[in-house]
């Protein structure tokens, strides 16, 4: 796999700045063509979720494969490429069950990007040195060089993570690295081998299901690669669709429940608007009122009215929720009880 | 597509594939650079000899850096150990608390093994380095801890975070850096000292290691340096100007004080920065870094554009924080309090000839260090002026070494006055009210100028409320790197510049007085005259164009002055 660069012109610059010829022991990080295609992104942050990641163009016209984090949940994304201009980001689609996103940068038609090409894949073993490039920390500002960690492949492992108390849904094989990638921002972030050829996408912040360390692992580009041309050809991927522990709530369900009904979604992402809330209820004594536009449940970014319903499906009764809403342009955290239902229809 | 093919055809050419050998020799190579550099590698403690970060020596006599961080918990003495194994007294003696630096001094050798800097300004991301020091106080032996990684970044800017420490310009690397590695040497893998391990990004995991760490780069520490030695504690510098990025990568002047140099340059709001210290900029950031590694009054060159064109200056640096005592750092950036089974240890009585080696002084780390440093340079000066009259009132002859304008007078010195007379004008100034309309036009601030030399050059001693060894800079305009002198009368600070080979200084910088340009003189060819010493050549430099305009001294006298 190699570096596209922007034009042919610039051909005689990719032998100038080879990006393939560096001593794996002494990668040139510098001038190496993994810099020109990581993005930073910055988006919405709130609490303990970074406003910043990164993403790694894929085509000259400006798509940008990112992790699916509230980031790119919450939209609103500005990137900056490598010479430190700014684009406004688009989600184009994303693809649960690799937790890829793909975006798009609001260009000119006529702008073209250094891009990877995925076309030209290549799987490399465990024990294969790499480096990891990414908007970590934020501690690269505008056209300032990312941060790169060096490690290795440690194995490729099927992921049993956790994010938060919620199973994480990426369902490949990973990479697992002992480069410490899990960071704040880096996710989304380039692993190449150390010559510089892409081989992975940084994963998230997670932990892993059992042992509950900071997992730092990379989902191999081979693997994204189909999932990337579905997303650009507007396809989706057979079974797609996350396998959840739990089926969202109705809307009955969650009446009877909580107490509490949403506004019905009309659009495909209806926000999560509280319609009504139960005298008495649950959602009543925590204080949940109509208005409320449900932002948080637990630490997991609520984006639609059917995501509330989905995550709320995961508690039993007896269990404290902690709510986060959005009331009056302020932020509140309630607490919510998952009491029996009064009615059960099932 | 054929940007692959060549990618190939690179590959085939140029990468040929380590042999065991190869690993084998590098293996070797690195473990030799480690030996060769661990025993300057220093574990530093309180004078209890506990707690404790990390440091490197410098010099064979014994000179050592550390952070700030490390050794603000201790007080004036500390307790150092070596990879030799033995514990060594120290003596603090310089700090720059914005910096994150501190300078102390090992006690008891003459042939301290010491790391040799390397330039850190070469150093590139993907560059391989070695971190040692002492991660969790692991070494009861006090040989290092060796951790390895590449360089992540280059020229990052670290914010100040609740305290007054900024890392500007530092170098981002994935060596592990741990709690007790601050203060301790960053070297690249030909073991050539880069910079010192300071701050790293803790987060979710603690206090540990998280990939992220920054060293302040050795280029950095070198120009504070002989301020440190000068027992100093050592401000960093800003302009009377403050800038923005714009959306062009450029950096955009916003504000200007209108009291300052830059102002009266021609600096304006609006203008686009081109270069700061001869360092090309693009970002908000870039400025950061660049103004963050120079000590408070250091004279920078600055050019900048606007729309009557490109416009070069000098302007000076000013005090950042001002610090007159060592600044507290909040508990949380402290290094490793010491755990509650070291406390109760009793401090040891420190010898005589160890606490000699500490005086106290607001404004100063260690004022016995200074002293040093200013003896250094008054001593040779009060030798070199042994055979000139005391008190003695100048009487001096110069004309102007240039044909135009043609200019040709007298000086007249006493400890009160000085007058100038050049062709058919005269001046007179009394030196103790002094009143910057008596001045020449041309040269404003030189008979204030002057009678400072007259003070500098008594015989008895220079006579001067406050004198002070400052470290050293780039003069300029001359571009030399010379030893500063800083000697204070009332509200004035004169800068004395002295070279190191002849005893009488060769720079005087001096503000006449707030908010006017600095009267700048440069001294060539110390001459003994009949009573007194003074430069056959006198230059003053003109603020706007940076040149010199020279004065040619025919005859001088010293005499005693009458009724002394």
């Amino acid at each position: 796999m190699k570096i596209r660069r922007r034009t042919l012109l610039s051909l005689a610059g990719t032998l100038l700045q080879p990006i393939s010829v560096v001593h794996s022991h002494a990668p040139d990080t510098d001038t190496a063509g993994p810099q020109q295609v990581v993005v930073k992104l910055f988006g919405a942050g709130l609490g303990s979720l970074d406003s910043y990641g990164t993403g790694v163009l894929v085509t000259a016209e400006g798509h940008v494969l990112t992790v699916a984090s509230h980031l790119v949940s919450a939209g609103f994304l500005t990137a900056v490429t490598s010479d430190g201009k700014r684009y406004a980001a688009e989600t184009v689609a994303t693809e649960p069950s690799l937790d890829a996103a793909l975006l798009k940068l609001k260009a000119d038609p006529s702008d073209q990007f250094p891009c990877i090409d995925l076309k030209s894949s290549l799987d490399p073993e465990p024990g294969t040195p790499v480096l990891a490039w990414s908007n970590m920390f934020r501690v690269a500002a505008g056209n300032e060089p990312v941060s790169v960690v060096h490690g290795v492949i440690a194995a490729s492992v099927p992921l049993e993570a956790v994010q938060g108390k919620w199973k994480f849904p990426l369902q490949s094989r990973v990479w697992l690295i002992d480069a410490i990638t899990n960071n704040s921002g880096a996710a989304g972030g380039l692993l190449t081998d150390a010559s510089g050829t892409p081989v992975g996408l940084i994963g998230r912040e997670i932990r892993h299901a059992i042992s509950g360390t900071w997992v730092n692992y990379a989902v191999p580009l081979t693997t994204l690669r189909p999932a990337v041309e579905a997303m650009l050809e507007g396809r989706k991927l057979a079974n797609s669709q996350p396998q959840r522990n739990e089926p969202a709530l109705s809307a009955r369900e969650l009446t009877a429940r909580f107490g509490l009904a949403l506004m019905p979604a009309v659009l495909e992402r209806t926000p999560a608007w509280v319609d009504a809330v139960i005298p008495g209820s649950a959602a009543a004594v925590a204080g949940i009122r109509r208005g409320d536009l449900i932002v948080l449940i637990g630490d997991a970014v609520i984006t639609s009215e059917s995501d509330a319903r989905r995550r709320l499906a995961e508690y039993r009764p007896g269990q404290k929720i902690a709510v986060t809403l959005s009331r009056d342009e302020q932020l509140l955290e309630l607490s919510l009880m998952v009491t029996a239902p009064t009615t059960d229809n099932r | 597509m054929y940007s692959c093919c060549v990618c190939l055809l690179v590959l085939l050419n140029t990468l040929s594939p380590l042999t065991a050998e190869d690993l084998r020799q590098s293996e070797r190579q690195r473990i030799e650079v480690i030996q060769r550099i661990a025993p300057s590698v220093v574990c530093v403690m309180d004078s209890a000899g506990a707690g404790g970060g990390s440091g490197v020596l410098i010099s064979a006599d014994g000179f050592a850096i550390s952070n700030y961080h490390v050794t603000s918990g201790s007080a004036s003495f500390l307790k150092c150990g070596l990879n030799d194994g033995k514990v060594y007294d120290a003596v603090l003696v310089g700090i720059d608390p914005t910096g994150d630096v501190s300078l102390i001094q090992l006690q008891g050798r003459t042939d301290f093994p010491f790391a040799a800097p390397g330039n850190s300004d070469n150093v590139r991301a993907g560059d391989q380095c070695l971190a040692l020091g002492n991660p969790f106080l692991l070494a009861s032996d006090f040989s290092p801890t060796v951790t390895w990684g590449i360089v992540s970044g280059t020229r990052r800017y670290q914010y100040p975070a609740n305290t007054f420490l900024e890392y500007t310009d530092c170098i981002q690397i994935d060596a592990s850096i741990n709690p007790g590695n601050s203060g301790g040497p960053l070297f690249d893998i030909q073991g050539r000292w880069i910079g010192i391990n300071g701050r790293a990004s803790f987060e979710k995991r603690g206090r540990v290691n998280s990939g992220a760490a920054y060293a302040i780069s050795v280029n950095q520490v070198l120009n504070f340096i002989d301020h440190l030695k000068c027992g100093l504690i050592v401000d960093h510098g800003r302009t009377d100007f403050t800038v923005e990025s714009d959306d062009q990568f450029n950096v955009v002047v916003r504000q200007v004080s209108e009291l300052s140099e830059a102002w009266r340059r021609g600096l304006r709001s609006g203008a686009i920065l081109e270069s700061f210290a001869g360092r090309q900029l693009s970002s908000a950031n870039d400025f950061q870094n660049v103004v963050g590694i120079f000590p408070e009054g250091t004279r920078i060159p600055v050019v900048w554009r606007d729309r009557s064109g490109k416009h070069s200056a000098t302007m000076r640096l000013g005090p950042l924080h001002a610090f007159r005592k060592a600044p507290e750092l909040p508990q949380e950036r402290r290094q490793n309090p010491p755990d509650e089974e070291t406390e109760a240890e009793p401090q040891e009585q420190l010898s005589d000839d160890l606490q000699k080696l500490f005086i106290a002084r607001d404004g100063f780390s260690n004022y016995y260090f200074n002293q040093l440093a200013t003896q250094q340079l008054l001593t040779p000066l009060r030798m070199r002026l042994a055979d000139t009259t005391p008190s003695a009132a100048w009487k001096i002859q110069l004309r102007s070494a240039e044909q135009d304008p043609g200019l040709q007078g007298e000086l007249i010195v006493t400890a009160d006055t000085v007058g100038l007379r050049l062709n058919d004008r005269s001046w007179l100034q009394n030196t103790a009210q002094p009143d910057m309309q008596e001045e020449p036009a041309m040269f404003p601030g030189f008979l204030i100028a002057i009678s400072q030399l007259h003070r500098m050059l008594q015989k008895d001693g220079p006579a001067f409320d406050e004198i002070a060894a400052a470290g050293k800079t780039v003069h300029l305009p001359s571009g030399r790197a010379l030893r500063v002198l800083t000697a204070r009368s009332g509200t004035r600070l004169a800068r004395w510049y002295f070279d190191g080979q002849e005893a009488l200084p060769v720079a005087l910088d001096l503000e006449p007085e707030a908010a006017t340009d600095e009267i700048r003189l440069m001294f060539e060819g110390w001459k003994t005259w009949q009573g007194m010493v003074f430069p056959e050549r006198l230059g003053i430099v003109d603020p706007a164009t940076e040149q010199f305009r020279w004065l040619q001294i025919s005859d001088a006298s010293g005499k005693q002055e009458s009724g002394k």
